[in-house]
């Protein structure tokens, strides 16, 4: 086991603060204290090689979990053990051996090429010459970023940017990376590039432990999911069993050369009455099969065009969240 | 290994993390070295009114405070060198840091931030040494005449370092309080304009009253600009007390070590606010 | 104009409100205002104190000269210098756009937004300064009175240019706030007696950059020894003004059209 968990407790103190101006004055001289419990009691473990999606509604808990797994906030209480340390002792050790990408937290030098920036993070990791030239001549290739690394930071887009992001983070090649947001703001070519460049890393050993909004990023990426909200796990397991995690959903429209009749029937909901002759609905397989369903509307209205998909995981999430 | 070895390693270490931060610091200034290059202007214009004014002052008498005409340029000529060397903007750097959330980066890397932060000061002045300092020594020497020659090469030298190194850690230390205080403008800029009063940029300490020179001998930051000013002038004086060179550079020696530990433990509390510790 | 004063006020109570959030730094920050601008005053009084003086200049004479200066400076830098600042804040992170798009003067946008809290505490010390060396003086009479309001409206005309000058400087020198401490530099002239210095300074800091106008030429107006050459320096400033509006509109056509 790389990773260990055991109940992860964090509470904030914070600060009432108005928003008038009237509030704003007496806020300077009053202020009463909010305790804010973020999260509250996070067990898990993770197994070398993992690649784990952890997703969450904002203010659930996920960045709170990655800032004490990344050694920079202490935890109110509860263990954690990630390659034989303790996080948030002994930090300097510790953070040498990951590495992460904060989405909205650059480490390269604005002003400079990304390359300067590689160079200066080869001296702080003590990175051997041969093995530096090495690791990001194979990330450069992988990323197609060859020319861009030469070129000052500033003129880079932010697809660019994020590439390069990755290659300072993992030069020291960590065994454990961290991601928050790596997606964030890119378009479809640049975020398909960089999840290909993780799923690589990932059959090289690397262990990542990804943190996000986008659900595509989970889908082309996790194996495996960790849900939080209100600071607890609700969910952990394999992508596919939190796509059964609702029961067993299929999405189906249906069209007929006869009116469509109520269907009023458990397991079956209408979510689209288009017309008497089109319908969009969701079938829950655990209650109505999908075989007596068609026999169902054949026999009354006679079929003329059918579809069945799988529920969109944004869907599934939602139910998690609620 | 045997222990020696280690310590050449981690000596190697220190001394590339440095390097490599410096170069990188000095090639991320370059971009605006028009902006440093502002100094030579703005610092010859700051000199030329002090110098008509003390002109005037000194049109009825020929010394002042025991100080002649002469004297008096060439203190501000000195000081405004030195001030070139020693700047840094340590405070105003980890304060961004911490305000925009950029800090978790270097919590990230295994690296002292006091020591990156020592490291970019370096390169920055390095690259200030030739925009700023040599125009602006040249324009005082040459245009200005005046004598920016120390009188003792070395203990000016040691003098100016150790400065270059104190002013670094007080910055620093305005810096740190942005750990609490979300805004930190303020308290900066209070503490930037006290340190310059009380450094003697303004104006020699020996003019303010008897009973504000004594407070000031105690403080650290008559270490800043004053002491090494009157280092390279080659004699020290304060509340009516001399001193010699060595003594008074040994002093300054002790301060800076001060500075450092105030620094360190200031840095202590404020990581410990940072990670929330005891939240 | 009664919209765009009360957009004005919006924008003023805006950054009041916001600035009141951060507690503690606000005050501290006002006083720092203050206190940034007592180098002048605190030279020229130790200057007396150790026993010299500027030549024909009493010392409250002198502080009155500074006095008038922070007062045009503490009601220049908190209701319209702040567009220096502003826009060169806004052109580096690209939110000056913003203000392109909107259906009003681009300058008056600018000045909306860019009121400054902490920079009334240069008001309360102008106030005080001039307040104080004021009531060290044989009071000036009601002639002197209106030559001096004259004089000092048209200094504030002229920081109003200084400070259009300085933000289309900041159009096209990208980030660059150090144009603040050329400012400084040069209008640090202003802040002494123009007696002090050089013939050729002299002409210089009423002739071509109208810099003893922020001080010193109000002042001499107000202790009824009123300055040689004052309309020529105030036809300057009117000219200098002028200038500045026409520079300010220039540079912004230069960003428009420079485009992205």
């Amino acid at each position: 086991m790389i990773i260990k968990v055991e109940n992860l407790t964090k509470v904030f103190k914070s600060y009432q603060r108005g928003n008038t101006f009237g509030e704003a004055v007496k806020s300077l001289f009053v202020r009463k204290p909010i305790y804010v419990h973020a999260l509250k009691g996070i067990s898990f473990n993770i197994e070398e090689g993992e690649l784990v999606g952890f997703l969450g509604p904002n203010g659930a808990g996920k960045s709170t979990t990655l800032k004490i797994l990344t050694g920079i906030m202490h935890p109110s209480g509860g263990k954690a053990e990630i390659m034989g340390y303790t996080p948030w002792k002994d930090r300097k050790k510790y953070v040498a051996k990951i590495g992460a990408v904060f989405g909205q937290k650059s480490q390269l030098l604005w002003d400079i090429p990304p390359v300067d920036a590689f160079y200066l993070n080869k001296a702080i990791y003590s990175i051997p010459e041969r093995s530096f030239k090495k690791t990001l001549h194979k990330m450069v290739e992988l990323l197609g970023v060859e020319e861009l690394i030469k070129k000052p930071t500033r003129q880079l887009s932010l697809g660019e940017r994020m590439k390069c992001e990755f290659i300072m983070a993992m030069l020291h090649k960590p065994k454990i990376v961290f991601l928050d947001e790596p997606t964030i703001g890119l378009d479809v070519i640049a975020k398909d590039k960089i999840r290909e460049f993780i799923l690589e890393m990932n059959r090289n050993g690397v262990t990542f432990i990804l943190t996000t909004h986008d659900l595509d990023d989970i889908a082309h990426l996790a194996q495996r999911v960790i849900v939080v909200n209100h600071g607890e796990i609700v969910f952990d397991d394999s992508l596919t069993t939190l796509r059964n995690y609702l029961g067993v959903k299929k999405i189906i429209s249906v069209s007929t050369m006869r009116p469509l009749p109520e269907l009023r029937l458990p397991g079956i909901k209408i979510t689209n009455r288009i017309s008497d002759y089109k319908a969009e609905l969701e079938l829950d397989l655990s209650k109505y099969e999908l075989n007596k369903f068609i026999a169902l509307v054949n026999k009354s209205s006679t079929i003329m065009d059918l579809s069945v998909q799988d529920p969109e995981i944004e869907e599934v999430i939602k139910g998690l969240y609620h | 290994m045997f222990s020696g070895q280690k310590m050449l390693i981690k000596l190697r270490h220190t001394i590339e993390v440095l390097k490599a931060t410096a170069v990188a610091t000095y090639k991320e200034w370059t971009a605006y070295r028009s902006h440093m290059a502002v100094s030579i202007f703005v610092g010859p214009v700051f000199f030329l009114t002090q110098a008509f004014i003390w002109r005037a002052v000194y049109s009825s008498r020929t010394t002042l405070n025991g100080l002649t005409l002469e004297q008096m340029l060439t203190y501000y000529g000195i000081s405004a060198v030195i001030n070139y060397l020693t700047y840094d903007s340590a405070d105003w750097d980890l304060q961004m840091l911490i305000r925009t959330g950029q800090f978790l980066t270097f919590m990230l890397r295994p690296l002292s931030y006091g020591y990156f932060a020592f490291s970019q000061k370096v390169g920055h002045r390095i690259l200030a040494f030739w925009v700023e300092l040599v125009p602006i020594y040249l324009i005082f020497f040459y245009l200005f005449k005046i004598e920016l020659i120390p009188v003792a090469p070395w203990w000016a030298l040691l003098s100016i370092f150790l400065s270059f190194v104190l002013v670094f850690f007080t910055n620093y230390c305005i810096g740190i309080t942005a750990f609490w205080l979300t805004k930190t403008e303020g308290i900066r800029r209070a503490f930037l304009v006290a340190r310059d009063l009380a450094a003697g940029t303004f104006i020699p300490l020996t003019f303010f009253p008897e009973i504000m020179q004594k407070a000031l001998f105690f403080l650290p930051f008559q270490f800043i600009t004053y002491v090494p000013t009157r280092v390279f002038i080659g004699d020290y004086e304060l509340v009516g007390l001399t001193m010699s060179i060595p003594e008074i550079v040994g002093l300054q020696f002790v301060a800076t070590l001060v500075m450092y530990g105030v620094s360190k433990i200031l840095w202590r509390f404020g990581i410990k606010r940072f990670t929330g510790v005891g939240a | 104009m009664m919209t765009n004063f009360r957009l004005y006020l919006q924008g003023v109570k805006v950054a009041l409100s916001s600035r009141m959030a951060y507690r503690g730094d606000f005050f501290m920050s006002m006083i720092i205002m203050l206190l940034v601008e007592m180098g002048a005053p605190l030279l020229t009084i130790l200057i007396y104190h150790n026993g010299a003086s500027f030549p024909g200049w009493t010392m409250y004479e002198a502080l009155l000269l500074q006095g008038v200066f922070l007062l045009a400076k503490g009601i220049a830098f908190p209701f319209f210098f702040g567009i220096v600042w502003n826009t060169i804040g806004r052109v580096q992170e690209g939110t000056f756009d913003l203000l392109l798009i909107k259906p009003k003067s681009v300058l008056f946008l600018a000045i909306v937004t860019a009121f400054d809290s902490e920079d009334l505490g240069k008001l309360l010390g102008g106030i005080t300064l001039f307040a104080l060396s004021l009531s060290e003086i044989p009071p000036p009479g009601l002639w002197e009175w209106l030559q001096f309001a004259a004089l000092f409206f048209i200094a504030l005309t002229t920081l109003f240019g200084f400070a259009l000058i300085l933000a289309g400087l900041g159009i096209v020198w990208i980030g660059n706030f150090r144009v603040y401490d050329i400012f400084e530099s040069v209008v640090n002239f202003g802040k002494y007696p123009a007696a002090l210095f050089s013939k050729s300074v002299q002409t210089m800091i009423t002739l071509i950059i109208p810099i003893a106008i922020l001080g010193y030429i109000p002042a001499t107006a107000l202790l009824g020894k009123p300055a040689a050459g004052t309309w020529s320096a105030v036809t300057v400033s009117v000219v200098f003004l002028l200038f500045s509006l026409w520079f300010w509109h220039w540079m912004l056509k230069k960003y428009s059209s420079a485009g992205g």
